[in-house]
């Protein structure tokens, strides 16, 4: 095997080109995903910053049958945040901060337009120690609790063509599905990497939205901020128990389970699709390569047999051969890859100046520059793939030709 | 001990709705040490006769006997296993590896017996590249080998396993007139050293001067079959 196995590998250099091209398709196939790899795991984890730092926090306290609901941005099963609860969040190991919300369905009017929105009822010096919307502020200032002021993303604004100092009108239907409206003025403009913050949002003073939507006292949720992403898990199932003595009714749930972060479910899906369509192209060529080599060297397969080389045996030689192909355009790949990887870890990508327009204009949580990152495991998987492949697809070619007859295959011309 | 006995075999092609009969009845038997020539027309059944005798092809009717061993009872594998280890072959087209060296082609042989350990290999391989004369020339690669020294490499390995039985399929066609008598000087030399069985195709005058039997074949079946002593060796 081992001569048979010295046989193959001696064959590459038989049709240097041909070998080298196949090698060069899965080459840039490995290179392909892994810089797609590479900038949509940079892009995700950009994503998670966003989402967590604008809108999400990295645990989230909320009433069970609220969160049945939460699209809908209901006033029921809203919860209270009493002092045992207060006390049990921040007993949370790596608790930072937390910080009530209520979140209420609204049509915001600037005297002639009227667009649906979200808002959001906040404690401004809570929602600081959670959110980082005031380092986004770029025009304005954030309100103080109990002001009939208003915080609201610049492209929302610029929508309805307003700005700082201008007032607004909140229409919302309380509790008692009762009509009221939200006066307002607009206390600062945030942009900010989050689409959804910058045109769907508006925040405004807790007790103000308490009053209007006729929830005194009662909050959607409570947002809290730990240490690390990371700790968000273990601290959501210490909560959890802490909770069902308190009010069984309670739960906490960690970012990653979040609604907004389902999108990245999708990606992972896409990717895998991606992967799929380049191994198959990587397989063709496979394919193809060893079919044309079996052609071109049919009188030698009879000669092998003749021998006495069995059909294993000579699959085994196609086989390798194609192995042989799948391990140089492999690692051809993965060098490649890793020389983009680490320019795009490094310097990072600007889409959005390459394109003139901002990645969140298209729904993406991304603002500046995207920065890739290194992902060992999928190059090693890619690697194993694009070898794998290079295995399999050689295969039905490879007993095609073994199983010639010897008498016609010597013949062959 | 006949080495090869042939018992009424018929060889029939199935092309479509025609049957084409290639051998139609041989009885033939093969001493230890023949130095053997089957001639005749195209097409006449020379090299599915070969075909039959070196384990490639089975027959439609009949009983090949090789070493005391009927074929018609040998699976596909065992079939393989028995050219791997008795039999050598010598194509008209060389059908060298053009990838390998001289000496990694004639190792490849040895390789698959799978019984040398690589001192012997390559002892066996040098003395045998050494005896058609090709010393000097081990580690060139098909391409930079004439027609004849290309011969000589698949004579080289052919003999190297030390096989009960070569066979050669129209070894001359493809070379001149000189080269190709060195070519049989070397093959009825190792046949007298070595005392390997060969058994010839061709239609090749010069083939045939060599030979201690003639087999002629025609339209399937043994013409004539005649001992001597040959004439090339007289000369």
């Amino acid at each position: 095997m081992l001569f048979l196995t010295k046989l193959a590998f001696k064959n590459l250099a038989r049709h240097r080109n041909r070998t080298v091209i196949t090698a060069m398709i899965i080459a840039l196939a490995v290179f392909i995903y892994i810089f797609y790899d590479s900038l949509l795991s940079g892009m995700t984890v950009m994503s998670y910053g966003t989402l967590i730092d604008y809108e999400t926090g990295h645990l989230q306290v909320v009433n069970r049958a609220y969160w049945d609901e939460e699209e809908k941005l209901p006033l029921k099963n809203l919860l209270t945040v009493d002092e045992t609860l207060q006390s049990q969040l921040r007993n949370v190991r790596g608790f930072v901060a937390a910080s009530p919300e209520l979140n209420f369905q609204a049509r915001l009017n600037n005297g002639w337009d009227e667009l649906p929105v979200m808002g959001k009822g906040i404690e401004p010096e809570a929602f600081k120690g959670v959110f980082a919307l005031e380092d986004q502020l770029v025009a304005g200032e954030m309100f103080a609790a109990g002001e009939h002021r208003a915080v609201l993303g610049k492209r929302l604004a610029d929508l309805l063509d307003l700005t700082v100092g201008d007032y607004i009108t909140m229409q919302v239907k309380d509790k008692n599905k009762g009509f009221n409206t939200l006066e307002v003025e607009i206390a600062g403009l945030v942009h900010t990497s989050n689409p959804n913050v910058n045109q769907n949002i508006v925040y405004v003073p807790l007790d103000l939205a308490q009053e209007a939507l006729a929830v005194e006292g009662q909050v959607s949720k409570v947002i809290l901020r730990l240490a690390g992403q990371d700790r968000a898990a273990g601290a959501a199932a210490e909560l959890e128990r802490s909770l069902k003595k308190h009010d069984p009714d309670l739960a906490a749930y960690p970012w990653n389970q979040l609604e907004a972060f389902a999108f990245f479910g999708a990606v992972e899906l896409e990717k895998q699709v991606i992967l799929a369509i380049i191994l198959l192209i990587a397989a063709i060529a496979i394919i193809n390569t060893v079919i044309l080599a079996a052609l071109e060297r049919m009188g030698e397969i009879g000669m092998m047999k003749a021998l006495g080389l069995q059909k294993k045996e000579v699959v085994y030689t196609f086989v390798m051969e194609s192995t042989g192909i799948g391990l140089l355009g492999g690692s051809i790949g993965i060098l490649l890859g890793m020389l983009l990887v680490w320019f795009l870890a490094k310097y990072g990508i600007d889409f959005g100046a390459l394109v003139g327009i901002e990645m969140s204009a298209f729904g993406l949580p991304v603002l500046g520059k995207i920065y890739g990152v290194w992902n060992p495991q999928g190059m090693l998987e890619v690697f194993a793939f694009g070898v794998g492949i290079s295995f399999l697809a050689s295969l039905w070619p490879a007993y095609w030709a073994a199983g010639k007859d010897p008498v016609k295959a010597i013949d062959h011309h | 001990m006949a080495l090869l006995e042939l018992k009424g075999v018929k060889k029939t092609y199935d092309q479509g709705k025609i049957e084409v009969p290639a051998l139609r009845g041989i009885d033939l038997q093969v001493e230890p040490g023949e130095f053997t020539t089957i001639f005749g027309p195209s097409g006449s059944g020379k090299t599915t006769l070969l075909n039959l005798v070196g384990c490639l092809d089975k027959p439609t009717a009949g009983t090949i006997i090789f070493d005391g061993q009927k074929l018609d009872d040998l699976a596909q594998k065992d079939l393989a296993m028995l050219r791997r280890h008795q039999v050598g072959f010598i194509f008209q087209s060389y059908n060298l590896i053009p990838v390998l060296t001289a000496y990694e082609n004639v190792e490849f042989a040895l390789r698959l017996v799978n019984k040398y350990n690589q001192r012997e290999i390559r002892d066996r391989v040098l003395r045998i590249l050494a005896a058609v004369g090709l010393e000097g020339l081990a580690d060139r690669r098909p391409n930079e080998l004439s027609g004849g020294q290309k011969q000589r490499v698949a004579i080289a390995r052919a003999l190297v396993k030390e096989p009960k039985l070569v066979l050669a399929d129209e070894p001359s066609a493809n070379l001149d007139s000189k080269t190709s008598e060195e070519v049989l000087a070397v093959m009825a030399k190792m046949n007298k050293e070595l005392g390997t069985t060969f058994i010839f195709s061709t239609h090749d005058p010069r083939v045939m001067a060599y030979a201690r039997r003639l087999i002629e074949i025609r339209d399937g079946l043994i013409a004539r079959d005649q001992r001597r002593e040959p004439d090339a060796l007289l000369n």
